[in-house]
């Protein structure tokens, strides 16, 4: 049951309210723990104690005599137990050997927390007693837990074949000599922390054996084609896994990668029997992957009018103890290292390494975002340098279509950063005083790009299925999970403006991967794109399918016939779309469509340096500004005023496109300020919900979302993502204000009082 | 021992044991799985009930303790299927993501607009502190909160 | 996630909750009120007792002034100190610092003599507490024992309370006509656990008292001239390090706390 709040003309570019907001607002969505079966069981995980160990022992037969017991499984029970990685143009090169995880740990433990044992039981309570009976006896091995340092000789191997895990290296230009002729240069290291995702619906799920002996995973997930990955850790044939994604309860990457799904899976595959897994807040803090730390170097240069001529880049990621989308993360890392600016001449030296710390891998920014406390410092640096306003600075580098960027990629689309500026600059206004003497404040301004849709060479293709009812109703069946972004309702805006039907007269049918068309994952701002044009391509060629019965029934030219208000018009006639499909029903005539995007394909980065070519389908650009009052005394910050401009080609949903805005600018004030998972050579210490530190109400200031619409777009009806370019500029834009405040730049996240109070 | 309570107006009798917190009694003993699981330590609202007309963190209960009490949550609220005015402000307004904070804000902003702790923005964003989300940016659920307290004033 | 399986009892009153207690014998029995603290522990793991002893059918809630002192019901909630309008002209000190303590479902459940038993040395009423002075009325085997405020923090989650007393009130001095009052606390993020806190109270002789909190294993009283408190706070306070926050920087917001909690109730004095 949809609502309008204005009649709309069309439904693309309105607020329309979300089908699945009403039902989440009553309380009936039903998310992956609110699921059950009649005597299923309840699976609980035996973590690592340490965060580097030889297993030498496991013993579960005290676990096994706990009254409810049903199974337990360790690494010899897993069927394969390896999961791999492939990740072209790496995954050979570095090792394919070494882009690989373990489902349960086999005599090596590489993290605090990695699963060990999976123990199966009639209750909660038998299993979490199971588990704490499991005895494990460990032989202590040497941490290493600094990226550097597992980079040198002689440092602790978290895996026999070496620490380096990914590495990009990339050098257009000469930089030696340009930094030579240079008027300015800027030196300046920075280092970014390790955040959890911490959306609000732990990692759960529940999974049965269904008929035709299909093993059955519904999961909080953004990815069902793990189905894939499952069949393989379980010896079966593809087509005897399924997984079903329902609404998810926020996911920015965490749940990307597998969660609970193995888990479950196996112990189905063990003992037949329906089970359920839920990870406790604890777990998800202490064992669930991170977002990549990074230590970066930047040297940049300019010439006497603030233009770029030279930047010199080097990365060291922090990829915890296994490799997952680790080197993914790397390239989009090294390819958006130089910022929206032009600079002839760019040298990168990327590396990620293996550490004892919890894996890293996706999330919200994907590597794009970490790489923006560094050029967006060097522009403020250049600035002072320079003497110039830092927006100014930055205008004078924007990169504008037809550029080309070091890694290779010509801007093809419109760079809308000069009008982003523009309106950011015009929403500011003069900068507030201070409210107490003991109180400065700060404004910073940041800018960014960050890609939409997956690297051109992965042949990115998304399939959906769109077909009308006999009652002229409209059903749209697509792969697609939603993890909280609107991804289900805004293809509903899609079919329904290319069909003319009633957002309340179509139903979307998501999330399963052996009933909905596939559709690729939720990840990579890729949705509205690779999704969208799918149901956009499959509901205009079901259109011109039923066109020439409409010109038929309706008495008139083809051309002339209009798909609106439920049916066919013509002129002053109108068919509805029940009589439209009862005829078309006779007649033969196909009523739904089954259709497949393709995004445009290339080759694949290979590792080398002379590498050159097109990396992303497209970039979405952004430009934020904060106000922010430091505390001199206490080093708290209060943030006063927050604007964030986009352009995001077209808004199909304004409303939504805001909600991405404010909640990405809130996460990224959270890196920014406060969220930090803690470690002590190798320890998780973050195991709790009051430890880490994510924004609350309070917290979140007032934020002014500026929405451009440039028309231009790869997305259905030329939009671009906005998934995960609003969080990357958030912590420069911060960094920038409390520079201003302070006089003083600081370069660690995250900006803690403590850090902030000692500047 | 056996727990006597009732839930959304349906009277329970179960057996229970003493160490189950109030939450999981009512997901997995009164079906009551519009009450959700963020943290378990009583920082995230997300399991927000109202105990006898007071809001609490369905995590920080013990079921026992809630023996003979009237539970009510957020799928209790609305009355003949439609939505609650303050359930309408959010869906309206776009404060509803992924949902799953959703139940705890609803019941947690009801009850700082009874209490009148909901007079300004900086005031209602105090009443939130206790109901995390992680989607919104709290933003639209600050304008949902505005828009039906106002809507209150009118009423009465 | 789930706590570990306990007996549990339910007495109906004081007398029955301490036979409760005497009886446990060797075994670990706690407390709980509210359940605030100790809920979310359990689920953690981080409490796993034997008995549980539940107080909720036990009447001890209610604030009554009693001459020259407060007495606060050990089942009284934060919610009351915070929001009732009384409390507010008894104890405004404890109505400032309750909106600290929580989050507002944990104001709603959460008891002051909870808080008291608890001790977390970075709790918000410990501080205001000790910052009356007064004493806390105790129940036993051998009937009511009065404990001094200031002999009842005796450490982390550590109080003068034996094994088989139970909480029933504690008595607050009230503060002389004409005293002011601050309270200001330094946390991360709002409604969560301080880094540091302070109360003030300053008296129209002219002499002040502060208390922190959040800086060392039990809340601290300073008593003293109000210009020198704050320097001697943080000078004398030793905070411990810990991952998250160094001990030197507790020690300034230490300070800080102090001193512009007595500014505060300078300017309450003088108002």
């Amino acid at each position: 049951m949809s609502v309008v709040r204005d009649r709309p003309a069309r439904l693309v570019g309105r607020a329309l309210v979300r089908h699945d907001a009403v039902e989440k607002v009553a309380g009936r969505t039903r998310y992956a723990a609110d699921f059950g079966l009649p005597g299923m069981l309840k699976a609980a995980l035996k973590r690592a104690d340490l965060p580097h160990a030889r297993l030498l022992r496991v013993d579960t037969s005290a676990a096994e005599a706990v009254p409810g017991v049903a199974s337990i499984l360790t690494a010899k029970d897993v069927p394969e137990n390896t999961v791999w990685v492939d990740v072209p143009g790496q995954t050979f090169q570095v090792g394919a050997l070494k882009a690989r995880a373990n489902v349960l740990a086999d005599g090596v433990v590489r993290y605090h927390g990695e699963p060990i044992a999976i123990v199966a039981a009639e209750t909660e309570d038998a299993a979490l007693a199971a588990v704490e009976l499991i005895d494990v006896d460990y032989e202590e091995l040497a941490v290493v837990t600094d990226p550097r340092a597992a980079l040198e000789d002689g440092a602790p191997a978290v895996h026999e074949e070496g620490n380096l895990l990914a590495s990009w290296q990339l050098h257009e230009g000469d930089v030696d000599a340009a930094f030579g002729g240079a008027h300015a240069v800027v030196d300046q290291s920075y280092e970014t922390q390790f955040v959890d995702h911490a959306y609000l619906e732990p990692e759960a799920g529940v999974a049965w054996l269904d008929s035709g002996d299909v093993i059955t995973v519904r999961a909080a997930t953004q990815v069902i084609e793990h189905f894939r990955d499952l069949a393989r850790i379980l010896c079966v044939p593809d087509n005897r896994v399924r997984v079903i994604a329902p609404y998810v309860g926020g996911g920015f990457g965490g749940k990307e990668d597998m969660t609970v799904e193995p888990f479950l899976a196996l112990v189905v595959q063990r003992t037949g029997r329906p089970v359920r897994m839920i990870w406790s807040r604890s777990e998800s803090l202490l064992a669930r992957e991170k977002r990549h730390p990074m230590k970066l170097r930047y040297r940049t240069a300019c010439d006497a009018e603030g233009r770029l001529v030279a930047q010199d880049i080097v990365i060291v990621a922090d990829g915890g103890a296994y490799a997952l989308l680790s080197a993914l993360v790397l390239l989009y890392a090294t390819t958006c290292a130089q910022g929206p600016y032009a600079c002839p001449n760019v040298r990168i030296d990327a590396r990620v390494a293996y550490t004892n710390h919890t894996p890293a891998s996706a999330m919200r920014g994907f590597g794009a975002m970490q790489v923006a406390l560094g050029y967006e410092g060097q522009m403020d640096l250049l600035a002072a340098e320079l003497g110039l306003d830092p927006l100014e600075l930055r205008r004078r580098n924007f990169v504008e279509r037809g550029d080309t960027l070091a890694v290779g990629q010509r801007l093809d689309t419109h760079v809308a950063l000069p009008e982003l500026a523009d309106r950011v600059e015009a929403a500011l206004g003069p900068k507030p005083a201070p409210s107490t003497p003991e109180r400065r404040v700060g404004r910073g301004v940041a800018c960014n790009l960050q890609p939409y849709g997956r690297c051109v060479w992965l042949n990115d293709w998304a399939s959906a299925w769109v077909g009308f009812e006999l009652d002229g109703t409209l059903v749209v069946r697509i792969g697609v999970p939603d993890i909280g972004g609107g991804q289900a309702s805004s293809l509903v805006q899609v079919a329904g403006e290319v069909l003319g039907v009633d957002p309340a007269d179509i139903v979307i049918h998501i999330g399963d991967s052996a009933l909905t068309p596939l559709t690729g994952t939720t990840t990579a701002t890729r949705q509205l794109y690779m999704s969208g044009n799918a149901v956009l391509q499959a509901a205009g060629e079901l259109r011109e399918e039923l066109r020439p019965l409409a010109s038929e029934l309706l008495e008139t030219e083809p051309d002339d016939v209009q798909f609106a208000d439920g049916g066919v018009r013509s002129g002053g006639r109108h068919l509805p779309f029940r009589d439209l499909i009862g005829a078309a029903a006779k007649r033969e005539v196909p009523w739904h469509r089954l259709s497949i995007f393709r995004a445009p394909g290339g080759e694949a980065w290979r590792s080398d340096a002379s590498w050159r070519g097109r990396v992303f389908p497209d970039f979405t650009y952004g430009c934020h500004a904060v106000d922010l009052e430091v505390d001199s005394e206490t080093g708290h910050v209060e943030v006063l005023r927050y604007v964030a401009a986009h352009d995001v080609g077209r808004a199909i949903n304004p409303q939504s496109v805001e909600g991405q805005i404010e909640g990405a600018v809130v996460m990224g004030l959270g890196y920014a300020l406060s969220e930090r998972v803690v470690y002590e050579d190798g320890v998780n210490l973050t195991g709790t919900f009051a430890q880490y530190l994510i924004p609350t109400a309070v917290e979140a200031p007032e934020i002014e979302p500026i929405v451009v619409e440039s028309g231009e777009g790869l997305g259905p009806f030329s939009a671009r993502g906005i998934g995960e370019p609003p969080v990357g500029a958030v912590a420069p834009a911060v960094a920038g204000a409390l520079a201003d405040a302070l006089g003083r730049r600081l370069t660690i996240l995250p900006f803690t009082p403590e850090r902030v109070a000692e500047a | 021992m056996t727990l006597e309570l009732v839930v959304n107006g349906r009277r329970f009798r179960e057996p229970v044991e003493p160490h189950v917190t109030l939450l999981h009694f009512l997901r997995d003993k009164a079906g009551a799985t519009d009450v959700k699981y963020g943290c378990g330590e009583g920082v995230c609202g997300a399991c927000t009930v109202l105990l006898d007309g007071v809001a609490v963190n369905a995590c920080s209960v013990l079921a026992v303790q809630a023996e003979g009490a009237r539970v009510e949550t957020v799928a209790g609220l609305g009355e003949n299927g439609s939505l609650h005015p303050l359930q309408q402000e959010l869906v309206e307004r776009g404060a509803v993501q992924c949902g799953f904070c959703t139940p705890g804000v609803v019941l947690g902003s009801l009850e700082a607009v009874r209490l009148g702790l909901a007079g300004d923005r900086p005031t209602i964003r105090r009443s939130l502190a206790g109901n995390l989300c992680r989607c919104t940016g709290y933003g639209k659920i600050v304008d949902a909160v505005e828009a039906y307290r106002d809507r209150q004033g009118h009423a009465s | 996630m789930i706590p570990r399986p306990f007996d549990y009892e339910r007495p109906g009153s004081v007398e029955e909750a301490v036979a409760v207690l005497a009886a446990a014998g060797g075994r670990d029995a706690k407390l709980i009120a509210g359940g605030q603290s100790l809920v979310p522990m359990l689920s953690l793991g981080l409490a796993r007792p034997d008995v549980l002893v539940d107080l909720s059918r036990v009447e001890l809630d209610g604030i009554e002034a009693l001459g020259g002192r407060v007495r606060v019901g050990a089942t009284t909630c934060h919610r009351t100190l915070e929001l009732d309008p009384e409390v507010r002209s008894l104890l405004p000190l404890a109505a400032e610092a309750a909106r600290h303590v929580g989050n507002p479902r944990v104001r709603n459940r959460g008891t002051f003599g909870g808080s008291l038993a608890h001790a977390d040395p970075a709790a918000e009423l410990p501080v205001v507490a000790l910052a009356h002075g007064g004493e806390i009325v105790a129940h036993g085997p051998g009937g009511a024992r009065r404990i001094p405020l200031g002999e009842f923090f005796l450490g982390y989650l550590e109080t003068a309370l034996a094994p088989d007393e139970v909480l029933v009130a504690a008595e607050l001095e009230r503060l002389p006509e004409g005293s002011g009052v601050g309270f200001h606390e330094e946390a991360q993020r709002a409604d969560d656990f301080a880094l540091a806190c302070a109360a003030a109270v300053v008296k129209p002789d002219g002499r002040a008292r502060v208390v922190v909190g959040g800086v060392g294993d039990r809340p601290l009283r300073f008593d003293g001239a109000p210009g020198e408190l704050a320097a001697a706070v943080e000078s004398a306070v030793e905070p411990e390090e810990d991952a998250f926050v160094s001990a030197a920087f507790r020690r300034r917001l230490a300070g800080v706390c102090a001193r512009r909690a007595l500014a505060q109730a300078r300017e309450d004095a003088a108002a």
